[in-house]
């Protein structure tokens, strides 16, 4: 069981927006706390339907309790697919995907990134796309068989001056 | 004649070049012209995203510039990539603050965006460009009625107020042109659903249960092969089939609706990168 699901249910919490308002200045946040709890979020994800530790109405409501700590630092708030299915159904118009975008600005600038995406970031910023390693002299045969370039020509000078700028810079708060 | 700059995004030139090589040939039936993207980066969806606001747009908004050069609308054949793109653009449409730093940036290498740029995914380019009429005017080997699924694929529809592809609860663009070409379009339970792609990097097993989930679905209504219309989305389905935890049931072929619809315009096989496919499609080929 995750860190977040351990809420005491006796425990009587005194809403704290003072997170939901950070969150809402980040970008794709703003509307946290049109949120009205009703769950349709949770019935329609994939994600919970398949594991039992996340639950995207849950996250949002530690997210309005104001439960920063164990938000930015939990694997949970990186689970959304942002398959959008749910947001096309939340009768308050609330983007969980976008919402889960600007936690995880905030949790990746104070250094909680998942290894896995991690990894990927560092290979797009320094290749300029994601599958350098994967492109075999088998597959450059198979696209020059088919009529395709084999040059893929990707830029990777933009990519380095990106990182340096906005990624390690936000690093350093 | 219509010409787009084909944006193929990351994953399509590597892992499904049978895919890029049958959106070129069937669009050229339809008097299309594609132009590659050169000298692309990658638009930065999901995990650049997740960390950097700022730096994903500034990789998407790049993308964009680069068309706006070009003089041209960008295609994307990948969800992540069009989601991206078209979300951006919303974005960086309705925020001049976000724009000008992202201009600031490309004017280094005299780039810049100011929203000429229009995005469209391949699904758009079927239904508003070419038209049902003209796939049907074109159609030379029709399919016999071989019962077919549709995935969509999430980013690809949704959300659906800003990238206005198709009904983002009731899709439909891909099930007309399979009953165009000739085949019968099958419904299923959650159609709309996600592949799990997008968890691969997170949890893959999480991933491959929520791939495999769609597939059972699939499978309970009997049908010959699934048809997508995301490169990432074709990959997933098909993994999820192959890989160790997959079940011992048949595998059901999935292709890209431009693979599908190629044979029907009298395509052959070869062009379309068929003997590619992980799983063996004849079974819709035949049918």
């Amino acid at each position: 069981m995750s860190k977040l699901d351990k809420t005491n249910e006796h425990e009587e919490h005194t809403p704290s927006s003072s997170f939901s308002r950070e969150i809402e200045k980040e970008p794709g946040g703003a509307d946290i706390q049109h949120c009205i709890q009703c769950g349709m979020c949770t019935a329609s994800c994939m994600v919970a339907s398949v594991t039992e530790k996340y639950r995207p109405r849950k996250l949002i409501q530690k997210i309005l309790l104001g439960m920063r700590e164990e938000v930015l630092t939990s694997e949970l708030p990186w689970l959304c697919m942002t398959c959008r299915q749910c947001e096309e159904r939340c009768q308050e118009d609330v983007s969980l995907a976008e919402i889960f975008h600007a936690v995880r600005n905030i949790a990746a600038r104070e250094g909680y990134i998942p290894v896995g995406v991690q990894k990927v970031v560092d290979t797009v910023m320094e290749d300029g796309w994601m599958l350098k390693d994967g492109y075999s002299d088998f597959i450059e045969d198979d696209r020059d068989d088919l009529g395709l370039h084999t040059d893929l020509g990707w830029n990777n000078e933009f990519v380095k001056k990106i990182k340096k700028r906005f990624i390690d810079g936000g690093n350093k708060k | 004649m219509k010409e787009f700059v084909l944006y193929t995004g990351c994953t399509t030139p590597v892992r499904l070049p049978a895919y890029e090589a049958s959106v070129k040939i069937v669009l050229a039936k339809f008097g299309i012209t594609l132009v590659d993207m050169k000298d692309a980066n990658c638009c930065g969806a999901q995990y650049v995203e997740s960390v950097s606001h700022t730096a994903f747009a500034a990789m998407t908004g790049r993308l964009l510039a680069i068309a706006e050069k070009m003089d041209m609308d960008i295609l994307a054949i990948c969800g992540a990539c069009s989601g991206s793109m078209k979300t951006m653009k919303h974005e960086l449409d309705n925020n001049k603050k976000l724009l000008k730093e992202v201009n600031e940036v490309l004017a280094e290498e005299g780039l810049k965006y100011t929203g000429k740029v229009e995005v469209k995914h391949l699904l758009q380019i079927f239904q508003e460009d070419i038209g049902y009429a003209a796939i049907r005017e074109a159609i030379v080997r029709p399919y016999r009625g071989i019962r077919l699924s549709a995935h969509y694929g999430c980013h690809v529809t949704r959300p659906e107020e800003i990238v206005q592809v198709d009904d983002a609860e009731n899709p439909k663009i891909i099930d007309k042109i399979i009953e165009i070409a000739g085949g019968t379009a099958v419904d299923y339970v959650g159609k709309t659903r996600c592949c799990g792609g997008p968890m691969l990097g997170i949890d893959a097993e999480l991933a491959g249960k929520i791939g495999r989930d769609k597939i059972e679905n699939i499978r309970n209504e009997n049908v010959e092969g699934i048809i997508t219309a995301c490169a990432f989305c074709d990959l997933q389905l098909t993994q999820v089939q192959i890989g160790d935890d997959a079940s011992d049931q048949d595998k059901i072929p999935v292709m890209t609706l431009p693979q599908f619809l190629g044979p029907a315009l009298g395509v052959n096989f070869s062009s379309l990168g068929i003997e590619l496919n992980r799983i063996n499609p004849q079974a819709i080929l035949q049918g």
